[in-house]
Protein backbone atom coordinates (compact mmCIF):
# COMPACT_ATOMS: atom_id res chain seq x y z
CA UNK A 1 0.00 0.00 0.00
CA UNK A 2 1.37 3.39 -0.97
CA UNK A 3 0.14 6.54 0.71
CA UNK A 4 -1.37 9.62 -0.93
CA UNK A 5 0.59 12.76 -1.57
CA UNK A 6 -0.74 14.89 1.25
CA UNK A 7 -0.58 12.47 4.16
CA UNK A 8 1.06 13.74 7.34
CA UNK A 9 3.64 12.17 9.58
CA UNK A 10 1.09 10.44 11.83
CA UNK A 11 -0.61 8.83 8.83
CA UNK A 12 2.70 7.63 7.51
CA UNK A 13 3.62 6.06 10.84
CA UNK A 14 0.21 4.37 10.98
CA UNK A 15 0.77 3.19 7.42
CA UNK A 16 3.96 1.47 8.63
CA UNK A 17 1.86 -0.77 10.89
CA UNK A 18 -0.82 -1.52 8.29
CA UNK A 19 1.86 -2.31 5.69
CA UNK A 20 3.46 -4.86 8.02
CA UNK A 21 0.09 -6.29 9.08
CA UNK A 22 -0.93 -6.80 5.41
CA UNK A 23 2.43 -7.85 4.00
CA UNK A 24 2.39 -11.44 5.25
CA UNK A 25 5.82 -11.40 6.96
CA UNK A 26 4.42 -11.85 10.43
CA UNK A 27 1.91 -9.74 12.35
CA UNK A 28 2.91 -6.40 13.85
CA UNK A 29 3.01 -8.06 17.27
CA UNK A 30 5.28 -10.87 16.06
CA UNK A 31 7.72 -8.49 14.35
CA UNK A 32 7.73 -6.33 17.48
CA UNK A 33 8.52 -9.43 19.58
CA UNK A 34 11.32 -10.45 17.20
CA UNK A 35 12.70 -6.94 17.75
CA UNK A 36 12.54 -7.31 21.54
CA UNK A 37 14.35 -10.67 21.44
CA UNK A 38 16.91 -9.44 18.87
CA UNK A 39 17.69 -6.39 21.02
CA UNK A 40 17.78 -8.46 24.22
CA UNK A 41 20.30 -10.96 22.82
CA UNK A 42 22.52 -8.03 21.81
CA UNK A 43 22.05 -6.34 25.16
CA UNK A 44 22.63 -9.39 27.38
CA UNK A 45 25.83 -10.29 25.53
CA UNK A 46 26.91 -6.59 25.66
CA UNK A 47 28.03 -6.75 22.00
CA UNK A 48 26.55 -3.29 21.42
CA UNK A 49 29.09 -1.74 23.79
CA UNK A 50 31.69 0.60 22.30
CA UNK A 51 34.32 -1.50 24.09
CA UNK A 52 33.22 -4.62 22.16
CA UNK A 53 33.00 -3.19 18.62
CA UNK A 54 35.72 -0.50 18.68
CA UNK A 55 37.64 -2.98 20.87
CA UNK A 56 37.40 -5.55 18.08
CA UNK A 57 38.71 -2.99 15.57
CA UNK A 58 41.80 -2.67 17.80
CA UNK A 59 41.89 -6.47 18.24
CA UNK A 60 41.50 -6.01 21.98
CA UNK A 61 38.10 -7.70 22.18
CA UNK A 62 36.89 -10.77 20.33
CA UNK A 63 33.37 -11.30 21.66
CA UNK A 64 31.77 -9.83 18.50
CA UNK A 65 33.49 -12.10 15.92
CA UNK A 66 33.16 -15.16 18.16
CA UNK A 67 29.43 -14.66 18.56
CA UNK A 68 28.85 -13.67 14.90
CA UNK A 69 30.69 -16.68 13.48
CA UNK A 70 28.99 -19.09 15.88
CA UNK A 71 25.54 -17.71 15.03
CA UNK A 72 26.18 -17.86 11.27
CA UNK A 73 27.76 -21.33 11.43
CA UNK A 74 24.82 -22.82 13.32
CA UNK A 75 22.13 -20.95 11.41
CA UNK A 76 23.57 -21.74 7.96
CA UNK A 77 23.32 -25.49 8.59
CA UNK A 78 19.86 -25.14 10.13
CA UNK A 79 18.56 -22.89 7.37
CA UNK A 80 19.70 -25.21 4.58
CA UNK A 81 17.76 -28.13 6.01
CA UNK A 82 14.76 -25.92 6.73
CA UNK A 83 14.72 -24.81 3.08
CA UNK A 84 14.98 -28.46 1.99
CA UNK A 85 11.99 -29.25 4.18
CA UNK A 86 10.02 -26.38 2.60
CA UNK A 87 9.93 -24.36 5.85
CA UNK A 88 11.91 -21.38 4.52
CA UNK A 89 13.28 -19.95 1.30
CA UNK A 90 16.32 -18.04 0.05
CA UNK A 91 16.34 -14.24 0.12
CA UNK A 92 19.74 -13.60 -1.46
CA UNK A 93 21.16 -10.13 -1.96
CA UNK A 94 22.70 -9.49 -5.40
CA UNK A 95 26.46 -9.14 -5.91
CA UNK A 96 26.57 -5.41 -6.66
CA UNK A 97 30.35 -5.26 -6.66
CA UNK A 98 30.89 -1.48 -6.49
CA UNK A 99 28.30 -1.02 -3.77
CA UNK A 100 29.65 -3.90 -1.70
CA UNK A 101 33.27 -2.70 -1.85
CA UNK A 102 32.71 1.06 -1.48
CA UNK A 103 29.81 0.59 0.94
CA UNK A 104 31.63 -2.09 2.94
CA UNK A 105 34.72 0.13 3.27
CA UNK A 106 32.69 3.12 4.50
CA UNK A 107 30.72 0.84 6.80
CA UNK A 108 33.87 -0.71 8.32
CA UNK A 109 35.53 2.68 8.89
CA UNK A 110 32.37 4.09 10.45
CA UNK A 111 31.79 1.01 12.61
CA UNK A 112 35.30 1.26 14.11
CA UNK A 113 34.89 4.97 14.96
CA UNK A 114 31.23 4.85 16.05
CA UNK A 115 31.61 1.53 17.87
CA UNK A 116 28.11 0.57 16.70
CA UNK A 117 26.28 -0.77 13.69
CA UNK A 118 22.66 -0.05 12.71
CA UNK A 119 21.37 -3.04 14.72
CA UNK A 120 23.34 -2.42 17.92
CA UNK A 121 23.05 1.41 17.94
CA UNK A 122 19.36 1.44 18.98
CA UNK A 123 20.16 -0.69 22.07
CA UNK A 124 22.67 1.96 23.16
CA UNK A 125 20.17 4.74 22.45
CA UNK A 126 17.68 2.94 24.70
CA UNK A 127 20.36 2.81 27.43
CA UNK A 128 20.76 6.59 27.32
CA UNK A 129 24.00 6.96 25.36
CA UNK A 130 23.99 10.56 24.13
CA UNK A 131 26.87 10.07 21.65
CA UNK A 132 24.88 7.33 19.92
CA UNK A 133 21.77 9.51 19.79
CA UNK A 134 23.84 12.17 18.01
CA UNK A 135 25.29 9.49 15.71
CA UNK A 136 21.76 8.29 14.93
CA UNK A 137 20.86 11.81 13.81
CA UNK A 138 23.92 11.63 11.55
CA UNK A 139 22.53 8.32 10.29
CA UNK A 140 19.13 9.87 9.54
CA UNK A 141 20.94 12.52 7.47
CA UNK A 142 22.85 9.72 5.74
CA UNK A 143 19.50 8.09 4.90
CA UNK A 144 18.20 11.43 3.62
CA UNK A 145 21.23 12.05 1.38
CA UNK A 146 21.11 8.50 0.04
CA UNK A 147 17.40 8.79 -0.75
CA UNK A 148 17.68 12.18 -2.46
CA UNK A 149 20.80 11.29 -4.50
CA UNK A 150 19.85 7.64 -5.11
CA UNK A 151 20.26 7.96 -8.89
CA UNK A 152 23.83 9.26 -8.46
CA UNK A 153 24.72 6.61 -5.86
CA UNK A 154 23.36 3.92 -8.17
CA UNK A 155 26.04 4.72 -10.77
CA UNK A 156 28.81 3.49 -8.42
CA UNK A 157 26.94 0.43 -7.12
CA UNK A 158 27.42 -1.79 -10.15
CA UNK A 159 28.29 -4.07 -11.82
CA UNK A 160 25.51 -6.39 -10.67
CA UNK A 161 26.79 -9.95 -10.97
CA UNK A 162 23.49 -11.43 -9.90
CA UNK A 163 22.50 -13.52 -6.92
CA UNK A 164 24.70 -16.47 -6.10
CA UNK A 165 25.36 -18.56 -3.00
CA UNK A 166 28.04 -21.08 -2.14
CA UNK A 167 25.49 -23.90 -2.12
CA UNK A 168 24.28 -22.94 -5.61
CA UNK A 169 27.86 -22.78 -6.85
CA UNK A 170 28.55 -26.34 -5.68
CA UNK A 171 25.35 -27.68 -7.18
CA UNK A 172 24.86 -31.36 -6.53
CA UNK A 173 26.88 -31.21 -3.29
CA UNK A 174 24.72 -28.70 -1.44
CA UNK A 175 24.40 -30.49 1.88
CA UNK A 176 28.13 -31.29 2.05
CA UNK A 177 28.97 -27.68 1.12
CA UNK A 178 26.76 -26.18 3.79
CA UNK A 179 27.98 -28.63 6.43
CA UNK A 180 31.62 -27.75 5.71
CA UNK A 181 30.79 -24.01 5.60
CA UNK A 182 28.91 -24.16 8.90
CA UNK A 183 31.42 -26.34 10.71
CA UNK A 184 34.39 -24.22 9.55
CA UNK A 185 32.68 -21.08 10.88
CA UNK A 186 31.89 -22.78 14.20
CA UNK A 187 35.53 -23.96 14.41
CA UNK A 188 36.78 -20.40 13.69
CA UNK A 189 34.45 -19.05 16.36
CA UNK A 190 35.83 -21.48 18.95
CA UNK A 191 39.44 -21.05 17.81
CA UNK A 192 39.48 -17.23 18.14
CA UNK A 193 40.95 -16.61 21.61
CA UNK A 194 38.54 -14.87 23.99
CA UNK A 195 39.87 -11.44 24.91
CA UNK A 196 37.81 -8.67 26.41
CA UNK A 197 38.01 -4.90 26.70
CA UNK A 198 35.80 -3.92 29.61
CA UNK A 199 33.96 -0.87 30.86
CA UNK A 200 34.28 -0.90 34.66
CA UNK A 201 31.17 1.24 35.08
CA UNK A 202 28.98 -1.21 33.19
CA UNK A 203 27.00 -3.37 35.64
CA UNK A 204 27.03 -6.17 33.09
CA UNK A 205 30.71 -6.69 33.82
CA UNK A 206 30.35 -6.81 37.58
CA UNK A 207 29.71 -10.43 38.37
CA UNK B 1 18.45 -11.61 37.86
CA UNK B 2 20.82 -12.47 35.03
CA UNK B 3 22.53 -9.34 33.77
CA UNK B 4 24.77 -10.89 31.19
CA UNK B 5 25.00 -14.05 29.08
CA UNK B 6 28.20 -15.51 27.56
CA UNK B 7 29.00 -15.09 23.86
CA UNK B 8 28.30 -18.76 23.02
CA UNK B 9 24.82 -18.63 24.48
CA UNK B 10 24.23 -15.38 22.59
CA UNK B 11 25.43 -17.05 19.39
CA UNK B 12 23.10 -20.01 19.85
CA UNK B 13 20.12 -17.79 20.68
CA UNK B 14 20.86 -15.51 17.71
CA UNK B 15 21.01 -18.56 15.40
CA UNK B 16 17.64 -19.75 16.72
CA UNK B 17 16.09 -16.31 16.27
CA UNK B 18 17.43 -16.08 12.70
CA UNK B 19 16.01 -19.51 11.87
CA UNK B 20 12.64 -18.68 13.41
CA UNK B 21 12.48 -15.37 11.51
CA UNK B 22 13.45 -17.07 8.22
CA UNK B 23 10.87 -19.83 8.70
CA UNK B 24 7.30 -19.80 7.44
CA UNK B 25 6.25 -20.16 11.10
CA UNK B 26 7.95 -16.85 11.81
CA UNK B 27 8.27 -14.01 9.31
CA UNK B 28 9.46 -15.91 6.19
CA UNK B 29 12.16 -13.29 5.64
CA UNK B 30 15.65 -12.38 6.89
CA UNK B 31 16.38 -9.95 9.72
CA UNK B 32 17.68 -6.59 8.50
CA UNK B 33 18.44 -3.47 10.47
CA UNK B 34 19.54 -0.60 8.23
CA UNK B 35 16.69 0.00 5.76
CA UNK B 36 14.60 1.53 8.54
CA UNK B 37 16.95 4.54 8.65
CA UNK B 38 16.20 6.01 5.17
CA UNK B 39 12.58 4.90 5.71
CA UNK B 40 12.35 7.08 8.83
CA UNK B 41 14.36 9.84 7.12
CA UNK B 42 11.62 9.90 4.47
CA UNK B 43 8.96 10.30 7.15
CA UNK B 44 10.86 12.87 9.24
CA UNK B 45 11.79 15.08 6.27
CA UNK B 46 8.38 14.53 4.70
CA UNK B 47 9.78 13.30 1.38
CA UNK B 48 7.14 12.37 -1.16
CA UNK B 49 7.37 8.60 -1.80
CA UNK B 50 5.90 9.15 -5.28
CA UNK B 51 8.86 11.34 -6.17
CA UNK B 52 11.75 9.37 -4.67
CA UNK B 53 12.27 5.95 -6.24
CA UNK B 54 14.31 4.74 -3.29
CA UNK B 55 11.44 5.33 -0.85
CA UNK B 56 9.16 3.35 -3.14
CA UNK B 57 11.65 0.47 -3.25
CA UNK B 58 12.08 0.29 0.52
CA UNK B 59 8.46 0.88 1.50
CA UNK B 60 7.79 -2.72 2.58
CA UNK B 61 11.16 -3.70 4.10
CA UNK B 62 11.41 -0.24 5.70
CA UNK B 63 8.05 -0.71 7.40
CA UNK B 64 8.97 -4.20 8.62
CA UNK B 65 12.26 -3.01 10.05
CA UNK B 66 10.58 0.06 11.53
CA UNK B 67 8.38 -2.19 13.68
CA UNK B 68 11.40 -4.38 14.53
CA UNK B 69 13.29 -1.26 15.62
CA UNK B 70 10.44 -0.23 17.93
CA UNK B 71 10.68 -3.66 19.56
CA UNK B 72 14.45 -3.25 19.99
CA UNK B 73 14.07 0.22 21.53
CA UNK B 74 11.22 -0.68 23.90
CA UNK B 75 12.77 -4.02 24.92
CA UNK B 76 16.25 -2.60 25.47
CA UNK B 77 14.88 0.36 27.46
CA UNK B 78 12.85 -1.89 29.78
CA UNK B 79 15.79 -4.29 30.18
CA UNK B 80 18.13 -1.39 30.93
CA UNK B 81 15.82 -0.03 33.63
CA UNK B 82 14.61 -3.22 35.29
CA UNK B 83 17.05 -6.04 34.52
CA UNK B 84 20.55 -5.13 33.38
CA UNK B 85 20.43 -1.72 35.19
CA UNK B 86 22.58 -0.29 32.42
CA UNK B 87 20.61 2.91 31.81
CA UNK B 88 22.66 6.08 32.18
CA UNK B 89 23.12 9.36 30.32
CA UNK B 90 26.71 9.25 29.12
CA UNK B 91 28.61 10.83 26.26
CA UNK B 92 32.16 9.48 26.15
CA UNK B 93 32.60 5.67 26.30
CA UNK B 94 35.27 4.24 28.64
CA UNK B 95 37.42 2.86 25.83
CA UNK B 96 37.23 6.17 23.89
CA UNK B 97 38.82 7.82 26.96
CA UNK B 98 41.42 5.08 27.12
CA UNK B 99 42.37 5.03 23.42
CA UNK B 100 41.32 8.44 21.98
CA UNK B 101 40.60 11.45 24.20
CA UNK B 102 38.43 12.80 27.03
CA UNK B 103 36.63 15.35 24.88
CA UNK B 104 32.84 15.14 24.65
CA UNK B 105 32.87 17.44 21.61
CA UNK B 106 35.32 15.18 19.80
CA UNK B 107 33.24 12.09 20.58
CA UNK B 108 29.99 13.76 19.46
CA UNK B 109 31.41 15.14 16.20
CA UNK B 110 32.99 11.80 15.30
CA UNK B 111 29.76 9.98 16.21
CA UNK B 112 27.73 12.21 13.91
CA UNK B 113 30.16 11.77 11.02
CA UNK B 114 30.46 8.01 11.58
CA UNK B 115 26.68 7.60 11.91
CA UNK B 116 26.27 9.40 8.59
CA UNK B 117 28.90 7.25 6.81
CA UNK B 118 27.58 4.06 8.42
CA UNK B 119 24.18 4.46 6.77
CA UNK B 120 25.57 5.61 3.40
CA UNK B 121 27.84 2.54 3.47
CA UNK B 122 25.09 0.13 4.47
CA UNK B 123 22.70 1.39 1.81
CA UNK B 124 25.38 1.30 -0.91
CA UNK B 125 26.14 -2.31 0.02
CA UNK B 126 22.46 -3.20 0.43
CA UNK B 127 22.78 -4.40 4.01
CA UNK B 128 24.56 -4.19 7.34
CA UNK B 129 25.78 -6.48 10.10
CA UNK B 130 22.27 -7.95 10.35
CA UNK B 131 21.15 -8.14 6.73
CA UNK B 132 24.48 -9.11 5.20
CA UNK B 133 26.62 -10.62 7.94
CA UNK B 134 24.01 -12.55 9.93
CA UNK B 135 21.21 -13.18 7.44
CA UNK B 136 23.23 -13.17 4.21
CA UNK B 137 26.08 -15.40 5.29
CA UNK B 138 23.56 -17.78 6.85
CA UNK B 139 22.34 -18.30 3.26
CA UNK B 140 26.00 -18.70 2.14
CA UNK B 141 25.51 -15.68 -0.17
CA UNK B 142 28.63 -14.50 -2.01
CA UNK B 143 27.49 -10.87 -1.77
CA UNK B 144 27.49 -11.10 2.02
CA UNK B 145 30.88 -12.81 2.16
CA UNK B 146 32.38 -10.00 0.04
CA UNK B 147 30.72 -7.43 2.32
CA UNK B 148 31.92 -9.26 5.44
CA UNK B 149 35.53 -9.45 4.24
CA UNK B 150 35.65 -5.77 3.17
CA UNK B 151 34.04 -4.58 6.43
CA UNK B 152 36.39 -6.62 8.63
CA UNK B 153 39.41 -5.32 6.68
CA UNK B 154 38.32 -1.66 6.85
CA UNK B 155 37.33 -2.05 10.53
CA UNK B 156 40.69 -3.41 11.61
CA UNK B 157 42.76 -0.96 9.53
CA UNK B 158 40.71 1.94 10.97
CA UNK B 159 41.08 0.56 14.50
CA UNK B 160 44.84 0.46 14.03
CA UNK B 161 45.09 4.02 12.62
CA UNK B 162 42.39 5.81 14.59
CA UNK B 163 43.10 4.66 18.16
CA UNK B 164 46.20 4.34 20.25
CA UNK B 165 46.81 3.61 23.91
CA UNK B 166 47.13 6.85 25.91
CA UNK B 167 49.80 7.07 28.55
Amino acid sequence: MMYDKDTGMIDRILSMFTTVQNEGHGSVLLVFLIGIIFGSIIQYTRVHKFEKIAGFSMLKDTVVPKMLFLAIGLASIGLYFMIEAGWASYHLKPITLGGLIIGGTLFGIAMAIFGKCPGTGPVSVAEGRIDIMVGSIGGIFGGLVFTVYYDQFKTIMGPNLGKLSLTQYFEGHESLTVLIFGLVLIAISIAIPLIEETDDKDPGYQE
Amino acid sequence: MIKRIPWWLGGILMALLLLFTFSVFGANRPIGASTYVPYFAGIIFDLDPQKYTYLKEIHNPGSWEGVLLLGVLVGAFLNAIFVTKTFGWTIVPAAWKKYKNDSAVSRLVWSFVAGFLLIIGARLAGGCTSGHFLSGMTQTAFSSMIFGAVVMGALIVTGKLFYKERK
